[in-house]
């Protein structure tokens, strides 16, 4: 009889003292070892696992293992593993009724059948994976960090609400590492390229190039260290100072350089290209115009930011020329996103309109440009799908020393609302109350993520978070008592179509109601945040997943009432819930219609909302579009706005043309794909799920209305 | 009329004792961490921004608002005058230092 114990926990007794001493290296190498040994049969090795791994005692240990030992003597198994004993150790758990020895003693892992699957399937979850054996890794990975995190990190009842569906705790498969991020160029301005364990450090760099190739490292560095955006703020300005070198060609070559690097990077962690955000200004922002430049080398310029404005410009134009030209097949660039700021000061800063103009052809042409609207005295740095970091007090405080901005939401849970709906039945009283109760087990989830990151970043520079513990500048690189923690949601449309009758656009009164609950669930996060001493802010989830994987789950759950409630072809089974607090996107209404009543909501919703306004084919003229951004920045209170248009590509030809079609208009193949934005970013439809496939037929495309608007 | 006040907020509390509101016909949404109704009337308006930098502020039944203390005075004056209201004149002004005349 063949005995194989290829784990750890499974093969070897190592005392906690052992385990703990041990590296990763040493275990990895004790298990290929012990398998090519084909070591003997040992029922020792079940008590031992069981006392360290459980509390139980002794005794009960052994009797275990002296069960197991007899159903295995019996012969009728002719390979035994080391993961077969464990099942049959906690299949003897479970019939003691041992149900918490049980849960400690549990092994995380894959059926062979889901790996098949895996390595051969393309995983739909996030379209920004491609299909390949690092996105496999990078799957297999995260299956089992989910598994673990729910197991382990999460208690029962907040594991039990995101396996329900009332919740969704995000990116839980990177439960040890924070969700997005905002950083600061400067940081490697002055400190160089300076990471902990790294093979070579560099001093600050002297060039544009070799800044943009730090840059681009340090991106990829935090990539492996953050489950979502890497945003870098007012980056034209950060890169000014390096520009006076330079003539127009090479700040376009930089510029150049800068967008394919980040666009085209799909060789690190699972092959995902980097999902990275610049923030642009066309000013100098004000709390940045005193500030000491940091130039070539890492020393002060002698200047102020305020005097670099003109080369701050150029590189803001060559960046938007770029991305008007698209890649070398005409295509939009997927990132890095371009996010413009538009403040008071854009619109007193000399050659405003050009640019605005500038940056709306992109928008018309390409759709990446992405506008920030910062009215009055808000300054803010944005990311992810729509993330934003609101600058305070202290923030601008840390703007006289740049490199000290690096912001973090350290996680995201979303609330499914249409589920409270359902289960309110009309009642307001009963909506509002099981609205709190999730949303206060969605802050004890952060909690409980809180404490685990702290567990990891106070191992220092020598634990698996040491780049975020780096201390070059008298603090841990990731700012934990600076991070914001997200509650989002989805279906608010949903919500309101259940309680009310009314889908949000179809009335004020329906709207009114949205709001309230909005309005509810930032009091609530105000009130949580006093009492505990977190900064919990409402964003909108973009949803990508979640929005599909609610309305799945509420079929389940809920059959009658989602099968009524739930968009898209539930033949299909191209279902989806609303974003969010966005109108219906099947909705019919004109842009400023639907700019202007979304935007109700984003003064509620603190970190971050966006409008989306889908374009399909129309290609409006640039001076509309440059008006309509004017009307929206003095007339609404909408945060963020995008405009989508669609493409197809031709896998034959190569070549890249206007609209959603099932041929090429050029060369007439079939073979072609999609690309136009799923949630806050492009992506090739080939690549989005079930849901978001069926939001897509259900989009309403705004064609001539701008002008009129 | 509507006009959005806060409980600790002095300047509000200023301008509910000059005019008698209720006669006014001016209805009071207070702003407080209990009442997600008169937040979301606030966001109808669009004056969330507007009530983190100032309170009171006054809507008027044509739906515009003013938040301006002054003006608000001259608004509800003009309308006690309409409607033979008395006002409870006021010897100063109150002073918003706290910080506390904001959302």
């Amino acid at each position: 009889m063949g005995v194989v114990m290829p784990l750890k926990a499974e093969a070897r007794e190592m005392t906690t003292r052992e385990v703990a001493k041990a590296d990763s290296t040493d275990i990895a190498l004790f298990v290929r070892t012990s398998q090519e040994d084909m070591m003997g049969w040992d029922r020792q090795r079940i008590v031992d696992a069981l006392l360290r791994e459980t509390y139980l005692d002794r005794d009960t240990a052994e009797k275990i293992s002296k069960e197991v030992e007899k159903v295995i003597q019996t012969g009728t198994v002719k390979t035994v593993t080391g993961p077969l004993i464990r099942e049959m150790v906690n299949a003897k758990l479970l019939e003691m009724g041992l149900e918490e020895a049980r849960r400690m003693h549990t092994r995380l892992g894959v059926p062979l059948y889901d790996v098949d699957q895996l390595l051969v399937q393309h995983n739909k979850e996030n379209a920004n994976v491609p299909h390949g054996p690092e996105a496999t890794n990078l799957t297999l990975a995260e299956g089992i960090k989910k598994e673990y995190a729910l197991l382990h990190v999460f208690t029962p009842d907040v594991a039990d609400a995101h396996l329900l569906g009332d919740l969704h705790l995000h990116d839980l498969g990177f439960i040890d590492r924070p969700y997005c991020s905002g950083q600061s160029l400067e940081y490697i301005k002055k400190f160089g390229l300076n990471l902990p364990h790294a093979l070579s450090m560099a001093k600050p760099a002297k060039h544009a190039e070799v800044l943009l190739a730090h840059m681009v490292k340090f991106a990829a560095a935090l990539q492996s260290h953050f489950a979502g955006a890497i945003g870098w703020d007012a980056i034209n300005l950060f890169f000014a100072p390096y520009l006076e070198e330079l003539d127009d060609r090479g700040v376009k070559q930089l510029a150049q350089m800068l967008i394919y690097e980040f666009s085209q990077q799909a060789v690190a962690r699972g092959g995902q290209a980097i999902f990275s955000d610049i923030n642009v200004y066309w000013e100098v922002p004000k709390h940045f115009v005193d500030v000491p430049a940091i130039g070539p080398g890492g020393v002060y310029t002698g200047k102020t930011y305020g005097e670099y404005e003109k080369q701050a410009q150029r590189f803001a134009w060559a960046l938007f020329d770029v991305y008007r030209e698209g890649d070398a097949a005409g295509r939009p660039f997927f990132f890095p996103k371009p996010l413009v700021h538009i403040t008071e000061k854009f619109f007193k800063t000399e050659g405003h309109m050009d640019f605005l103009h500038h940056i709306c052809e992109v928008a018309a042409v390409k759709g990446n440009t992405y506008f920030i609207f910062d009215r009055g005295e808000t300054a803010k740095i944005s990311e992810c799908c729509r993330l934003s970091f609101k600058l305070e007090a202290s923030d601008f405080e840390d703007a006289k020393e740049p490199w000290k901005m690096r912001y973090s939401a350290l996680q995201n849970v979303t609330v499914n609302l249409p589920r409270l709906a359902y289960q309110a039945k009309g009642d307001d009283t009963k909506l509002f109350t099981l609205l709190t109760e999730k949303m206060q087990l969605a802050a004890k989830a952060h909690e409980q993520k809180k404490k685990f990151i702290e567990k990891l970043l106070s191992m220092g520079t020598n634990g698996p978070l040491s780049l975020l513990a780096m201390n070059l500048d008298g603090q841990s690189y990731l700012r934990l008592h600076r991070c914001s923690y997200l509650i989002g949601m989805v279906g608010l449309n949903e919500l309101v179509k259940v309680h009310t009758g009314q889908e949000l656009h179809d009335s004020d009164a329906a709207m009114k109601f949205g709001l309230k609950v909005i309005a509810h669930m930032n009091i609530v996060c105000a009130k949580m945040a006093e009492s505990m001493g977190m900064k919990f802010v409402l964003e909108q989830t973009p949803a990508e997943s979640t929005a599909y994987r609610f309305a799945k789950l509420d079929l389940a759950h809920f059959p009658e009432q989602a099968a009524k409630t739930v968009q898209g072809n539930l033949a299909k089974n191209e279902v989806y819930y609303t974003n969010s607090t966005l109108y219906h996107v099947g909705a019919t209404m004109n842009p400023i219609t639907r700019v202007d009543s979304e935007g109700l909501f984003h003064p509620l919703i603190e970190a971050g909302a966006i409008t989306h306004l889908w374009l399909g084919e129309a290609q409006p003229d640039k001076e509309a579009i440059a008006s309509f951004i004017i009307n929206v920045f003095r007339h609404t209170q909408n945060d963020q706005i995008a405009f989508s248009p669609e493409f197809t590509c031709c896998l034959e030809c190569g070549k890249t043309s206007r609209g959603l079609s099932e041929q090429c208009p050029h060369c007439g193949s079939e073979k072609v794909d999609g690309i136009t934005r799923i949630t806050g970013y492009f992506t090739k439809i080939s690549s989005w799920n079930k849901g978001k496939l069926g939001e897509l037929k259900e989009r309403y495309r705004n064609q001539r209305q701008f002008a009129q608007a | 009329m509507t006009l959005f006040t806060k409980d600790d907020c002095v300047l509000c509390e200023q301008i509910k004792q000059q005019f008698d509101l209720q006669a006014l016909d001016v209805k009071i949404e207070v702003l407080n961490s209990n009442d997600a109704g008169a937040l979301a009337h606030l966001a109808w308006h669009r004056l969330v921004e507007t009530a983190r930098k100032r309170l009171p502020i006054l809507v008027l039944d044509d739906s515009s608002s003013v938040d301006e203390f002054t003006h608000i005075e001259r608004h509800l004056a003009a309308r006690a005058q309409e409607r033979g209201v008395a006002i409870q004149a006021s010897a100063t002004r109150a002073a918003c230092e706290s910080g506390s005349c904001a959302l």
